[in-house]
């Protein structure tokens, strides 16, 4: 802006004066008095020079753009296209192969699993069988001292039964004999015991 | 007076004289190198400088530079792409030389004393240029089935007469919209700005002379906040109008490229 003013305060006479005006009686005109003839832009005799001077240009531009600055872009832009497409590619691929590795490790896991449970099932039922047998063992043990136990109480018993019959007999015949006097037959005796229970 | 002119900035000034002919055409015409050349000449330099420096030492990861001109480049080029199809890439080399030219004569335009794009000369040309690269294309590509152009489908044959005119005169009516929107934006934004800054100038002035003057000063201010507020206002038309006659060459190359199917 600051150009555009400092050029615009500067009192610049236009050059094209004499040139510009086509008459001869306006062949004094003043600058300003050109200028208000309407916008500088329909001035025609500037067009053809502008014109053919832009076209030129413009054509220039187009084949640099269309041989040169075009294609480059687009080379880089398709070789950007082409890395990114690899790199996803890549990337899946390797997302690919751990996932089959996690699968593997996860089967891994479980066949342990199985196996070390597997392992705890027979030990435990191997112990409980022991420990079974270990009873069973002390059980027969237990119970034939047991019977053996009962069987020498009974015979105590027995005896001390059998010897009770005989100290009642020896008993009551001595009663007999102290209250008869008389002996009586140690049979007969025996038999009343045993008949009084 | 000259100096406070707001027109002023458009005379084409010459630099060089080449002398007077007579064109066909134009009639009487001066040939020169005036500023408009030389506005010109910096405008190509700069877009060929810019193109070339951004992709002379390409990348896959890019610098700053070929950041930028891949960002320009992109956005045609997505724009092409999706206006046209996948014809779009023929005819992207004219679309991006049309959007860098006039987006560097516009932009350039606001830091010279000279912009191109508000010379009524230029616009008319790359809108001529445009709409006839359009026909070429709809001759070649459809013969004469690129009359079907201002026929569309499925109208009452009693509107078609009608239809058919106000297609034909819109279809006329293109370069003179492509070429008068691109000067008149330019033209106005710019004497705009040169008023607001003539008045910074004249209320600055009266100030100086002290007195009754010194009112002056806030108007001075205020035309200078208006200056600076256009500026960045022009800064975003310069790029708005040169993507806007791209995408306006985009819709007119699709329609004779794509005739018939998806009109």
């Amino acid at each position: 802006m600051a150009v555009e003013t400092e050029s615009a305060t500067s009192p610049s006479v236009v050059p094209t004066a004499d040139t510009a005006s086509a008459g001869a009686e306006a062949h004094g005109a003043t600058t300003g008095a050109e200028h208000s003839a309407g916008l500088p832009q329909f001035q025609f005799q500037h067009w053809g020079g502008q014109i053919g001077y832009m076209l030129i240009l413009f054509v220039a531009l187009y084949v640099l753009m269309a041989k040169v600055f075009v294609p480059r872009m687009r080379r880089v832009l398709d070789e950007r296209a082409a890395t990114i497409a690899d790199a996803i590619s890549s990337a899946k691929a390797v997302q690919a192969e751990a996932d089959s590795r996690a699968e593997a490790a996860k089967r891994a896991l479980a066949d342990a699993r199985a196996v070390a449970q597997r392992t705890a099932a027979e030990a435990s039922a191997k112990a409980a069988a022991e420990m079974a047998e270990r009873k069973a063992a002390l059980e027969t043990e237990l119970s034939a001292r047991q019977a053996e136990a009962e069987g020498r109480i009974r015979a105590a018993r027995d005896a001390a039964m059998g010897q009770l019959a005989a100290v009642a007999t020896d008993t009551a015949e001595a009663m007999l004999e102290k209250l008869t006097g008389a002996k009586a037959p140690r049979a007969a005796v025996a038999t009343a015991v045993k008949s009084q229970g | 007076m000259a100096a406070n002119d707001p027109i002023h900035q458009f005379q084409i000034e010459k630099l060089v004289d080449f002398g007077v002919v007579n064109l066909p055409v134009f009639g009487r015409t001066e040939l020169a190198f005036t500023n408009s050349h030389l506005a010109m000449t910096l405008a190509f330099v700069a877009v060929v400088g810019f193109l070339t420096l951004a992709t002379s030492k390409m990348q896959v990861v890019p610098g700053r530079l070929q950041a930028v001109g891949e960002t320009l480049f992109g956005m045609i080029d997505n724009l092409a792409e999706s206006i046209i199809g996948h014809e779009g890439r023929k005819f992207f080399p004219f679309v991006f030389t049309l959007f860098m030219f006039i987006l560097a004569m516009n932009v350039l335009g606001l830091m010279l004393t000279f912009t191109v794009t508000s010379q009524l000369a230029i616009t008319a040309t790359l809108g001529l240029m445009t709409i006839l690269l359009v026909i070429v294309v709809g001759f070649i590509r459809n013969g004469p089935g690129f009359f079907k152009l201002f026929v569309p489908s499925g109208v009452p044959i009693v509107l078609l007469p009608v239809i058919v005119l106000i297609e034909f005169v819109s279809f006329l009516l293109r370069p003179i919209t492509l070429a008068l929107r691109l000067f008149g934006n330019m033209l106005g934004g710019h004497v705009a700005l040169k008023v607001f800054a003539g008045f910074v100038v004249a209320l600055g002035a009266m100030a100086a002379s002290g007195g009754l003057g010194l009112f002056g000063i806030p108007g001075a201010a205020l035309s200078l906040s208006m200056v600076v507020a256009l500026t960045a206002l022009e800064c975003l038309v310069a790029f708005l109008q040169a993507f806007v006659f791209a995408v306006l060459t985009c819709i007119y190359i699709n329609d004779v490229v794509n005739l018939g199917h998806g009109h």
